[in-house]
Order: C-alpha cells, then structure tokens, then sequence
C-alpha cells in the first residue's frame, strides 16, 4: 500500500506537475482560455496514448520492438523538451508583442500554434509516465491485491495532483510578472531534465557514444540512487555521475537556451 | 506487418548492433517479488555483453540505473534484453524503481 502510494505518486507527479506549471503559465498568457482547453484536451489524449503504450510494453518481448520501443520513447523525451523550449521562448517573445498591442492583432495562426504545443506537451507528458504506472497497476492486479491497488493508487493519484495544484497555486499567487519568469524557467528546468534523459538513454542503448564516463562522480554529496536524490534527477536533470556527452549537452541546451532568452527579450 | 515496419524503419539504425548480437555473452537476471537475483553480478570489463532480465512477478518491476543510464519497466512474466556497453571497471547501482526498499542490486565489471 505504502510502496503503491510512492510508486503512482512518483510516476503521475511529473505529468501532473507540467500540467500545472503549464496551467499557471497559461493563466498570466492567455486571457482567452483556448489554451486551457487545449491543456486538457492534449491530457485527455495523454491517457489514451498511455493505455496504448503500456500495452505495448506488456507485449513486446523481442530485442529488435524491444529497440524500437526504446527509440520512441527517447523521441517522445526530446519531442517534449523541444517543444516545452519553443514554447516557453515564443510565448516570451509573442507575449511582449501582445502587450505591446495591447491584445490586438497576434494572428490566429500563430496562437493556435502556441496551444497546439501545449496539447502535445501535455500529452506526452501522461504518455510517458503514464505508460509505466499502467504497467505497475497491471501488476498489481496480476498480484490479486485489490485493496492497497485501489487505495494506493487512488492515494497517488491526488497526492500528485494535491502536489502540482499547490505548486500552480503558490505560482498563480504571484504577480503576473514574477508568476511568468518564474513557470517560464520551471518549464526549462524540466525541459532540460527531459533533454537529459534522453541524453542518457542514447548512451545506454548503444547509440551515442559517452565519450568520458562519468567525468566526475558526486554521489557523496546527493546519491542519485535513493529515493530523493532520483527525484531531484528527474525533475532538474541532476546526475552524480555524469557522462561528458549528457554534460556538453546540457550545457550546450542552456547555452542556446539563455542566447535566445536574451534574444527575445530584447526583440 | 508492424514488425516488418518496425525492423524496416530501425534495422538500418541498429545494423551494427543486430549483426553481432548473437554471439554477445549472455547474463542472467531474475526479479521476482521485488526482489533482484542475484543481487551482485559479475561481468568482464571493457567488454560488451546481454542481460536478460526476466521479471516473474507476481507485481512489475522496473529496472532502473542512471549509472548504467538503462531504464526499463517489465511487467509480470515478460523477459526483455538489455545491451551493455564495454564498462570500465567498477561497481555500478541498479534497482527495481518499482520496489526501492527490497531491489537494490550491483553489477560489478572486473
């Protein structure tokens, strides 16, 4: 009961979270509400996609879907942090424009662009988390336990989600200024953690090269391998053993990342 | 159909791998119950081999390192391989993210 609580808490906190980092985010963006409906359509479509690819999990059992499985879920690891990215960016930049025109003329084109990404985002989101917590629910059905399934589970569920609605709360409680900058670099923060991973899970499938592993290691410090340390990995991309390929590329993703801050706040 | 689309897509990206694959070294690697058998498993450094993990329930298990960066969730009664890469030596962490209290295991590369 205890470890499913933990488990479906761990597993739906991400989704939960970037949606409502996103929620707050669109709360200081868009006045309309178009983006909200899009936030919930794309987690909508996240728990059909989730049903879909914990199904295919439980199916597969041959090296060669094996691979292939894995090649889409690093994809939908860097599709999110991409889009997360381009989104926070042009959001920032068309924001100034909207304030500029007073919320006059963005065209309809562009904006229905922006909330086409906050769908998809949304959607991997669950997708991907969502995927492993049907896999970890099936068995414990398999399991017969009934009880701490429902309970746990259920438990889980509204922590995560008691979790990401006091984060998009204490967000939404700050001035629209401070509520933007501060979900803006949330959003980074996970993008890059998303980045990473993916980054990660290319070296161990083979597929890119470490070149120097690790470079150093501070699991003394914060061990990546307990329960804390995982989530911190998780959420901000922190390893104690870091490859130099996933450290160049996190570094190389805020770099691009911070020249383009720069950028769109002057434009 | 979908794994002829699947090999066609990916066999290009993994021929290096696929070719040679079959005569990797095979280790083995039970999880059962939350449980990891056994819990320290010996492999040749700087050398590439296959695990195959095999997850007998009754629940799921994950198995999951970010050392060995792998991350891998099986449910009940599947079996999976994994590919590792030549490892320096050293002892490397991995556990059932799916059971972090009982789960904990370690490969060591000598």
């Amino acid at each position: 009961m205890g470890n499913a609580f933990f488990v479906v808490w761990r597993e739906s906190l991400e989704a939960f979270l970037i949606a409502g980092i996103l929620y707050a985010w669109l709360q200081g963006n868009d006045p309309g509400g178009k983006g909200k409906r899009a936030l919930f359509i794309g987690l909508a479509a996240g728990v059909g996609l989730a049903l879909l690819l914990g199904l295919a999990l439980l199916t597969v059992q041959d090296e060669l879907s094996g691979n292939a499985l894995e090649a889409f879920q690093i994809g939908t690891l860097l599709v999110a942090a991409g889009l997360i990215t381009q989104m926070v960016l042009w959001m920032r930049k068309n924001g100034r424009q909207m304030k500029a025109r007073l919320h006059a003329d963005l065209s309809a084109a562009a904006e229905k662009s922006g909330f086409a990404g906050v769908a998809v985002v949304a959607a991997l989101a669950v997708a991907r988390e969502g995927a492993e917590t049907v896999i970890f629910l099936y068995g414990m059905s398999q399991e017969g336990d009934y009880g701490a399934l429902i309970g746990g589970a259920l438990a889980g569920f509204a922590g995560a989600a008691a979790t990401a609605w006091l984060a998009a709360k204490s967000l939404a409680r700050l001035n629209i200024g401070l509520l933007l900058r501060l979900s803006s670099i949330l959003l980074l923060v996970l993008a890059s953690a998303l980045f990473v991973a993916a980054i990660d899970r290319l070296i161990g499938a083979g597929w890119l090269t470490p070149m120097l592993d690790p470079v150093w290691d501070t699991s003394l410090l914060i061990d990546d391998s307990t329960k804390a340390g995982k989530l911190l990995a998780d959420f901000s991309g922190y390893r104690a053993r870091p490859a130099l390929t996933t450290l160049l590329a996190w570094a190389g993703y805020w770099i691009v990342v911070f020249i383009a801050w720069r950028r769109s706040g002057h434009g | 159909m979908k794994h002829a689309l699947h090999s066609a897509v990916f066999g290009l990206f993994l021929a290096s791998t696929a070719a040679i694959a079959d005569d990797l070294p095979t280790y083995k690697l039970l999880m059962k119950d939350g449980r990891i058998i056994p819990e320290t498993l010996e492999v040749p450094a700087n050398t590439r081999f296959r695990l195959e993990v095999r997850n007998e329930g009754p629940g799921a298990a994950e198995f999951e390192s970010l050392e060995l960066k792998k991350e891998l969730v099986l449910a009940p009664g599947v079996t999976r391989n994994l590919v590792f890469y030549p490892m320096t030596p050293g002892t490397y962490k991995f556990f059932d993210d799916f059971h972090p209290e009982t789960g904990q295991g370690r490969i060591v590369a000598k």
